[in-house]
C-alpha cells in the first residue's frame, strides 16, 4: 500500500500541490500589516520610548531631587542638569533639566539609579513619534520633558 | 461596391477590433491590480489601497506615472530599434486576439450581424502560435538596441527560453487538433460540444504540458529568467523606462490573456457551459434572457479568469528556476511527454474508429 502511494507520489507533483495549498490558505488569513498613521501599534508596558520626567501624582510637585545620578550614568552624556535649592521645603530641585534626544540611545540606564520613591522621577515613556524640522528641537528642556514632544495628528 | 458591402467588410470589423482592443487594454490594467492584490493577500500584506476605494484606481495612477516619466535613451543605443522593439513586442500580442472566439451566437445591431469574435480562420491555432512567437523579436532587439551588457545577456537567455518552450507548446496542442479534426478556433469548440465533454478530459497531459510551457513562454514566474529582478537587473528591460517599459509590461499581460484564452478554447470548452449536452443544466446559461452570446462570453471570461488566477497563484508559490533546470524541464520532460501524448492519442483514435 505505502509502496503504491510512493509510486503515485512520484508521478504527481505532490510537494508542489502542498506548497500551492499553503499559499491558497494564507490568502484568507487576516493581514498583519499595520496602516501606521491611521492605526498605531499596541505597546508593551516596558516599551522604552524617549526618557521623560514626571511629577508627584499626589501633589503635583517635581519628583526629581537633583542627585545627578542619571547625568553620571548616561553613556551618551546627553543629560545635563543645573541643580538649585527648592524654593519651598527642604532638598534640591533641577533648575534646568536638558536631554538631547538626538544623542539618546534609549538604553534606560538613567531610570535604574533614580532614587525617588515610590516612582522614579525620570522614566522611559511610550513616545516614539519624534520628527521635527530642525535639530535644535531635539534638545529638550524641562517643559517638554513634562508635557511631551508636540505631536501633529494624522488627518485624511 | 454597395453600402452594405462597405459596412460588412470595413465598418463592422473596425468596430469589433476597437471593442476588443479597448476591453483587453482595460483588462490588462486591472490584471496588474489583481496580481498585486492576490500576491499581497498570499503574503499576509495589504495590497495597494490608497488610490481610490480600496485601491481600485491604482492602475490609472500607474498609467499616468508611466506616461509622464522621463524616457531617456542610453548613450550609443540604436535609436530606431530602441523605439521599435517594444512596439514589435506588443503588436503580435494584440494581433493574436483576432481569432479568439468569445461566443458563438452573432449579435443583431441595426440589421447587421456582429459575430462575437473578430474573425474565424480555418488555421486559427496555427495563426496564434506563429504570431505569438514573433514576440521574441521584440525582446531580442530590445536587448540588442539598448547597448548594455545586462540587456543583451538577458535577451539572449530570454530568446533561448522562448524558442525552447515553443516546441512543447506547439506539440501539446496537436492532441486536441487530432480530436477536433480542425484548426479553426470556433470549430474546435463546436467539436467539444459534439464530443459532449471538454477536451481536457482526454487531453489532460496535453493541457499540463501546454500550461507549463505557456508560463515559460510568457516569461512569468517561476520561469521569469529573462526578467529575474533579483539577480539579473531586469534583463532586456534594463534600459527601458516610461511608455516603452509600459509597452513591454502590457505585452506580457496581453500574452497572458491570449495564452489563457487559447487554453480555454482548446481544452476547457471555450464559451460552452459545463456539460454542454445535459439539458437539465441549461439554467447555467442564465444570461440567455438578454442574449445567448452574453452567457457564452460569461463562461469564457470565467474560465480565462480562473487560468489567470492560477498564473498569479504560481507566482506567489514557487521560487525561480535555475537556467539549467529550466532547459532540462523543457527538453527532457515536456518534449517527450507531449510527444507521447500525441502518440497515445493517435493510437487510441486509430483503434477506436
Amino acid at each position: 500500500m505505502s509502496r503504491a502511494l510512493r509510486i503515485i507520489k512520484r508521478f504527481i507533483p505532490y510537494e508542489m500541490i502542498q506548497g500551492m495549498m499553503i499559499t491558497l490558505k494564507n490568502q484568507w488569513r487576516p493581514h498583519i500589516t499595520l496602516e501606521y498613521p491611521k492605526e498605531t501599534p499596541e505597546l508593551h508596558p516596558r516599551f522604552r520610548g524617549v526618557p521623560r520626567l514626571r511629577r508627584d501624582p499626589d501633589n503635583g510637585e517635581e519628583l526629581c531631587v537633583g542627585c545627578l545620578l542619571c547625568e553620571q550614568i548616561c553613556p551618551d552624556n546627553c543629560i545635563s542638569l543645573v541643580v538649585d535649592k527648592r524654593p519651598s521645603g527642604k532638598g534640591k530641585y533641577p533648575k534646568s533639566f536638558i536631554i538631547d534626544y538626538e544623542r539618546c540611545c534609549f538604553c534606560g540606564l538613567c531610570v535604574d539609579p533614580c532614587p525617588t520613591k515610590p516612582i522614579t522621577a525620570i522614566y522611559m515613556s511610550h513616545d516614539y513619534e519624534l520628527s521635527d524640522y530642525s535639530r535644535v528641537e531635539f534638545i529638550t528642556g524641562k517643559e517638554r520633558l513634562y508635557e511631551g514632544h508636540p505631536l501633529k495628528k494624522y488627518e485624511k | 461596391m454597395s453600402q452594405d458591402d462597405l459596412i460588412n467588410y470595413l465598418v463592422i470589423p473596425v468596430v469589433k477590433i476597437a471593442v476588443v482592443l479597448g476591453v483587453v487594454s482595460g483588462l490588462v490594467a486591472y490584471l496588474t491590480l489583481l496580481e498585486r492584490k492576490v500576491l499581497g493577500f498570499m503574503q499576509l500584506r495589504l495590497a495597494p489601497r490608497r488610490v481610490g476605494p480600496s485601491g481600485l484606481l491604482q492602475p490609472i495612477a500607474d498609467g499616468i506615472k508611466l506616461l509622464i516619466k522621463e524616457d531617456p535613451t542610453p548613450d550609443g543605443a540604436d535609436r530606431a530599434l530602441f523605439v521599435l522593439a517594444p512596439v514589435m513586442s506588443i503588436i503580435p500580442a494584440f494581433a493574436a486576439l483576432a481569432v479568439l472566439p468569445f461566443a458563438a451566437t452573432p449579435f443583431e445591431i441595426f440589421g447587421y450581424e456582429f459575430t462575437p469574435f473578430i474573425t474565424d480562420v480555418n488555421i486559427g491555432v496555427l495563426y496564434i502560435l506563429s504570431i505569438t512567437s514573433l514576440g521574441v523579436y521584440g525582446i531580442i532587439l530590445g536587448g540588442w538596441a539598448s547597448n548594455s551588457k545586462y540587456s543583451l545577456l538577458g535577451s539572449l537567455r530570454s530568446a533561448a527560453q522562448m524558442v525552447s518552450y515553443e516546441v512543447p507548446l506547439g506539440l501539446s496542442i496537436i492532441g486536441v487538433l487530432m480530436l477536433a479534426g480542425t484548426a479553426s478556433m470556433v470549430g474546435i469548440v463546436e467539436a467539444q460540444r459534439q464530443a459532449a465533454w471538454w477536451f481536457f478530459v482526454p487531453q489532460v497531459i496535453g493541457l499540463f504540458c501546454y500550461f507549463v510551457s505557456a508560463v515559460a513562454e510568457t516569461n512569468r514566474l517561476p520561469f521569469d529568467l529573462p526578467e529575474a529582478e533579483a539577480e539579473l537587473v531586469a534583463g532586456y528591460q534594463t534600459e527601458y523606462a516610461g511608455m516603452k517599459f509600459a509597452f513591454y509590461m502590457m505585452a506580457e499581460y496581453v500574452n497572458m490573456i491570449v495564452v489563457a484564452s487559447l487554453a480555454t478554447t482548446l481544452w476547457l470548452g471555450g464559451w460552452l457551459r459545463p456539460f454542454p449536452n445535459v439539458e437539465a443544466l441549461e439554467f447555467l446559461n442564465f444570461l440567455n434572457w438578454a442574449h445567448p452570446a452574453l452567457s457564452g462570453i460569461f463562461w469564457f471570461a470565467l474560465k480565462v479568469f480562473l487560468i489567470l488566477y492560477i498564473y498569479i497563484w504560481l507566482r506567489g508559490t514557487f521560487p525561480r528556476y535555475r537556467y539549467d533546470q529550466l532547459m532540462r524541464l523543457g527538453w527532457k520532460w515536456l518534449l517527450p511527454l507531449s510527444l507521447a501524448n500525441i502518440l497515445v492519442t493517435g493510437l487510441v483514435l486509430v483503434l477506436w474508429k
